[in-house]
């Protein structure tokens, strides 16, 4: 019991943290977000059913197309709902994403319709056994954080050992002396969208057998995901890793002792609680006003 | 978000008191007339259209009075809420439970659900306005996720899922008031509250809600509390969300979780953005799109969130300031064309004194104690002590980097001394004032404006000055009048004519050119009644002439008993009406005295033009130089400007750089060095002029092709990426051409010795000298044509200066082609070919650099002129 729920709670949280790493990459050389990063997972689990099921397209093809899409739809949520209002200097680009998210959730309801389906996955079958006990864990919940993680290795190492992910990390710590470095900032930005789309399309596609492929099943995720990006300190990537692994933990622990109901109160009273306690999330540092 | 708002906010009209012209100070009788016969028609069709449209316009009711309130936070403050749906549950549940389990009159219930809203809003206020952007959307997010889960969960009090039924019709004298008698109440609740809105915004608290949104910073240093007008705006806000609830459930006569969702509160944001943030009839306007749109398109019902969503973002995208906001900046616009020339502004400095009657007497000197600020283990001051003179100018200079703003900082409030202590004489407490709150300061007499003016720009001229003379004292919530009260306004005006301002009072600030901007910021500090004067570069930007009245000005005011520190880059102005002058350097007391003693001190010679070097080493780089006046032109710039905003930073700009030359451009503080730095790399865009590098005009290409070009900009300041390897940094230089550039590193290496035993050390733990040779490596690894240096020698300590000159006397020897601009004056001619020397954004003197060593225009530039009249 506590096993399965730990391993959920691993799992969920390595999710969260993935798309939260999106936030922070966006965030780092931007310093937007997109707000709906519920609706490109959602796209991911979308995509990936379509193609799989409805296709009947096998998996090393599918889940490949799916992802490429989302980059596409990052893509698209830098050139529509961001550029054009952080050129003229406004933040309308939280309240542009959050529509953008909401006219994708629509458009997919009418082209996939509005039943939940079930995308069966052959890792989430039969749960594991450990001799005779059942650990009520299916592989695919094992196999969720190797993934997470493996994913925030792979983008650390790109980041520290290309030419491009050393561009990146340097946009992220200073615009304009990058720009002079001849690093074309524009495009590092919009990478930085397109991968946070990839991340958030790869935890929709992994957790999608888990749950009910439909519309709006990335909305509470992608807000789940997005207080872990705040509890971390969106501006330290290790930092909202691990605030979503303590986040998806933390809930597993709820929902086992306390029951599902009050999971959501408890945990966005704590969001609360800690913003007010550490305006800069957990691990996040203190900027200095410039007057 | 406070940014999409002003856009929203600031077309708003700036209304104007016209003695008889408005009626109840709501408006123009038509505008009252206009909302009034709106409201009446609605009232009208509530008992005449059929059961199922009373619903609909009571529901377009109840979204305009969440939405007037939700504009009270977005419109006027420029917070966004993504959780009033909760304060909409709240009202709601409020009222069914006390209506139904306690039995308790509608009229007794609806009030407490409102009072429940209210207090709400400001408890979540506290924590959710110490964040910021995502930081405070998150919070309201989670409350809103919080309450309709809460809603669910608590079903003893709320029935869960299944919600409350029954929830009675309110009986007022013994009539039930059936749907639309509710509905009726909702249209007529809507009338109330938006003249209540109205009120609000024209009031002292209105205009500091939207002071708080142009400058947050602006507003505590006239001594508002910012925290207090916030959560009083959330607090406003969420109770009249809470209203709207409370005739949401008897007019649908249950409640249910559902429609308590982030996609109503979404909705709510949609109803303010679409009618138009922080004008008045916007949520009415935006109310009726939202509510009556799905119900004409009824065969597209599905489609109602695809089409909101969509709505949004186009309005976000073409009309940021809402319908109401387009029609108000058209009706401006044909106004303006039929009156030409009522915007136009000319101001006048005055020569005449600055009369201020009385309370000259208890006005004092600021004395400051071994003051110092630490950060990040840096001392950016240290130790230090002066004293400011009551009724007169005290100037604060010191080289770049010296720590004046971060004294005037702290002197302001917004720092926090890290040890001392500064007091006002006269003031009894003893305390001292360190470490109070930038707006407790602004109250005990501590004014100050900004180096780029912080005005609130959606505010007219006039109540910039009318808010500040309120002293942070904003009355009653919804007194219009009082702040519009004539001897207030006659008070305002007075002090800006003083001030020499001599344009419009009504237009918005943000309209305002340059000069007046300055103007209007010191008579909005002088409104605080200040004893003392904080000034940070009041002069820059300005022209010559203005110079020379903004001068007078500040000795005028001086003479009324204010103390007026300046903090000031121009030495001419400094010297000419400072009578006592504080010199820093490195963040410690350089000199102290009056203007003859300051200009004499050799410390402060050396530490404005640099130490001359050692004949012996000028002599060795002079006879290493040719002449090479005969050699192509590689950079060439011609009549370039530039300006931040309003203010002009560069004019009429010309220069030269030879193949292989090294020149230099000299200048004190704030003359334009770096700004043309900046515009020659592509950081910053000029407005006029050409650069051309080898032939090939650059002005308007991105930094990154001008880099490609081989136009390459060492920034002040280092600009090191801290978080990297020095190997990575350097690497990063070859970013556009990765060719060989292992092979490159290996020279950068043996060229900066001290680099190779460093790196794989982050950056940021090198010395500032070492990365200042970082830089520079970067720099070289893009091989450049032209090689700019901003300011190396910055901050660095003379034994590594001589390290540094030494490596570039090298680069110069290599035939490579630099333009340098640094503090160290002397040294940089001692290695330069030809000099450039710039003064308030203008090159004044050119020449051969031996010539100018010797030349006195260079000392004025730096110290000002020793007449005392020049610039």
């Amino acid at each position: 019991m506590l096993t399965a729920a730990l391993v959920s709670g691993l799992g969920l949280g390595s999710m969260y943290g993935l798309m939260a790493l999106g936030f922070y990459m966006t965030y780092a050389v931007s310093s937007t977000v997109n707000f709906a990063q519920g609706s490109s997972m959602m796209l991911g689990a979308v995509l990936t059913y379509s193609f799989t099921q409805t296709l009947g397209w096998p998996w090393a093809l599918a889940l490949p197309l799916a992802l490429a899409l989302c980059a596409l739809y990052g893509l698209l949520v830098e050139f529509v709902a961001v550029r054009p209002f952080t050129r003229r200097g406004s933040n309308a680009w939280l309240m542009a994403t959050v529509a953008l998210g909401i006219v994708l959730d629509n458009v997919v309801m009418f082209a996939f319709g509005k039943e939940p389906r079930n995308l069966p996955s052959a890792l989430a079958v039969t749960p594991l056994r450990w001799g005779d006990v059942g650990l009520g864990v299916y592989p695919l919940q094992l196999l969720i954080p190797v993934v997470g993680l493996a994913l925030a290795g792979a983008l650390h190492l790109v980041a520290r050992r290309t030419r491009w992910g050393v561009a990146m990390l340097a946009t992220a710590q200073n615009r304009d002396a990058s720009r002079l470095m001849g690093i074309p900032v524009r495009r590092v930005v919009m990478g930085a969208f397109a991968l946070s789309t990839v991340f958030a399309g790869v935890a929709g596609a992994l957790v999608a057998p888990l749950f009910n492929v439909h519309s709006d099943m990335g909305t509470l995720f992608g807000l789940k995901a997005f207080a872990v990006a705040i509890l971390g300190g969106i501006g330290s990537a290790w930092g909202v890793m691990v605030a979503g692994f303590v986040f998806g933990i933390g809930e597993a622990l709820i929902t086992a002792t306390l029951g599902s109901s009050y999971t959501q109160i408890i945990m966005f009273s704590l969001v609360i609680v800690v913003l007010a306690a550490r305006p800069n999330g957990l691990f996040g540092r203190m900027e200095v006003k410039k007057v | 978000m406070s940014e999409v708002l002003a856009a929203g906010a600031a077309r708003a009209p700036a209304w104007r008191p016209r003695g008889g012209g408005t009626l109840w100070a709501l408006g123009a009788p038509w505008q009252v007339g206009c909302v009034a016969l709106g409201l009446l028609v609605g009232l009208g069709l509530a008992w005449m259209v059929n059961g199922y449209f009373v619903y609909v316009l009571a529901n377009v009711a109840l979204l305009a009075l969440v939405g007037i309130g939700l504009n009270v936070l977005l419109g006027l403050t420029g917070q966004v809420s993504f959780g009033h749906a909760g304060f909409y549950a709240l009202g709601a549940y409020a009222v069914a439970v006390l209506t139904t389990k306690a039995g308790m009159s509608f009229w007794l219930a609806w009030p407490l659900g409102v009072g429940l809203s209210g207090l709400v809003g400001f408890a979540l206020a506290l924590p959710a306005l110490r964040v910021k952007g995502p930081y405070l959307a998150m919070v309201t997010i989670a409350f809103g996720f919080i309450v309709e889960h809460g809603i669910v969960e608590w079903r003893s009090l709320t029935g869960g899922q299944n919600g409350i039924m029954g929830v009675p019709t309110p009986v007022l004298a013994g009539w039930a008031l059936g749907e639309r008698g509710v509905a009726s109440l909702a249209i007529a609740t809507c009338g109330g509250v938006l003249a209540l809105y109205t009120w609000l915004s024209r009031s002292a608290w209105g205009a500091a809600m939207r002071a708080v949104k142009d400058s947050e910073t602006a507003s505590e240093s006239i001594g508002i509390n910012p925290v207090l007008v916030k959560s009083m705006a959330f607090a406003v806000s969420a109770a009249l969300a809470g209203l709207a609830g409370g005739l949401f459930a008897p007019l649908s006569s249950f409640v249910t979780p559902q429609g308590f969702g982030m996609l109503q509160s979404i909705l709510f944001v949609l109803v303010v953005m679409i009618g138009g943030a922080g004008t008045i009839a916007g949520p009415l306007v935006g109310a009726v799109v939202v509510g009556v749109l799905p119900e004409l398109l009824a065969s597209l019902e599905e489609y109602r969130l695809l089409l909101f969503g969509g709505l949004l973002l186009v309005v976000l995208w073409a009309a940021p300031q809402g319908a109401v906001g387009v029609l108000t900046a058209l009706w401006r616009r044909l106004g303006r064309q039929a009156a030409p020339g009522a915007g136009a502004s000319q101001a006048r400095m005055p020569g005449d004194a600055l009369s201020h009657p009385g309370a000259a007497a208890r006005r004092g000197a600021l004395s400051v104690q071994d003051l110092g600020r630490v950060f990040g283990g840096v001392r950016a001051v240290h130790a230090l002590s002066f004293e400011t003179l009551a009724g007169g100018v005290t100037s604060l200079i010191g080289p770049n980097g010296a720590g004046k703003t971060t004294v005037l900082n702290m002197l302001s409030g917004f720092y926090r001394p890290s040890a001392g202590s500064f007091s006002l004489q006269g003031q009894s407490d003893g305390q001292g004032l360190q470490g109070r709150a930038a707006w407790r300061l602004a109250r005990s007499g501590i004014a100050r404006t900004y180096q780029t003016s912080q005005l609130f720009g959606s505010l007219s001229v006039e109540d910039n000055v009318a808010l500040a003379l309120r002293r942070g004292r904003l009355g009653g919530l919804l007194r219009a009048r009082q702040f519009h009260a004539p001897d207030l306004r006659e008070k305002s005006r007075a002090l800006l004519r003083r001030c020499g301002y001599a344009g419009p009072t009504d237009i918005r600030a943000d309209d305002l050119p340059h000069v007046d901007r300055r103007l209007v910021e010191i008579a909005r500090a002088l409104a605080t009644d200040p004893q003392v004067l904080l000034l940070d570069e009041p002069a820059a930007g300005l022209s010559r002439e203005d110079k020379s009245h903004l001068g007078s000005l500040l000795t005028a005011i001086a003479a009324t008993g204010v103390g007026v520190v300046v903090v000031e880059h121009d030495m001419g102005l400094v010297m000419r009406i400072s009578e006592r002058i504080v010199v820093i350097d490195a963040g410690q007391l350089l000199a102290i005295g009056s203007p003859g003693e300051v200009r004499a001190d050799p410390a402060v010679r050396r530490a404005y033009l640099g130490e001359a070097p050692a004949a012996g080493a000028a002599h060795r780089r002079a006879a290493g130089r040719h002449a090479r006046t005969d050699a192509a032109e590689w950079l060439g710039v011609g009549e370039l400007g530039a300006a931040y905003g309003a203010a002009p930073v560069l004019q009429g700009v010309s220069l030269q750089v030879r193949q292989g030359e090294l020149v230099t451009l000299l200048g004190a503080n704030g003359a334009g060095k770096s700004t043309l730095m900046r515009a020659l790399a592509g950081l910053h865009r000029p407005v006029q002029g050409g650069i051309h590098l080898q032939g090939e005009e650059l002005a308007g290409l991105q930094a990154e092709q001008i880099v490609a070009r081989g136009l390459v900009l060492v920034p002040e300041g280092r600009q090191v990426f801290a978080e990297l390897s020095v190997r990575d940094n350097i690497l990063l230089g070859a970013f556009l051409k990765p060719a060989a550039r292992e092979e490159r590193l290996a020279q950068m290496l043996q060229r900066f010795p001290r680099l190779r035993e460093r790196l794989h050390q982050r950056a940021g733990l090198l010395s500032g000298g070492e990365q200042q040779m970082l830089a520079v490596a970067r720099g070289l690894m893009s091989q450049p044509q032209v090689l700019l240096l901003d300011e190396p020698s910055l901050g660095l300590a003379p034994k590594v200066i001589e390290e540094l000159f030494a490596a570039l006397d090298a680069l110069r020897d290599e035939s490579v082609t630099i333009l340098l601009v640094d503090q160290m004056a002397a040294l940089a001619l001692s290695l330069a070919d030809h000099a450039y020397v710039m003064a308030s954004g203008r090159v004044v003197a050119q020449g051969r650099a031996q010539d100018l060593l010797t030349d006195g225009a260079l000392v004025r530039a730096y110290l000002g002129g020793e007449d005392g009249e020049d610039d």
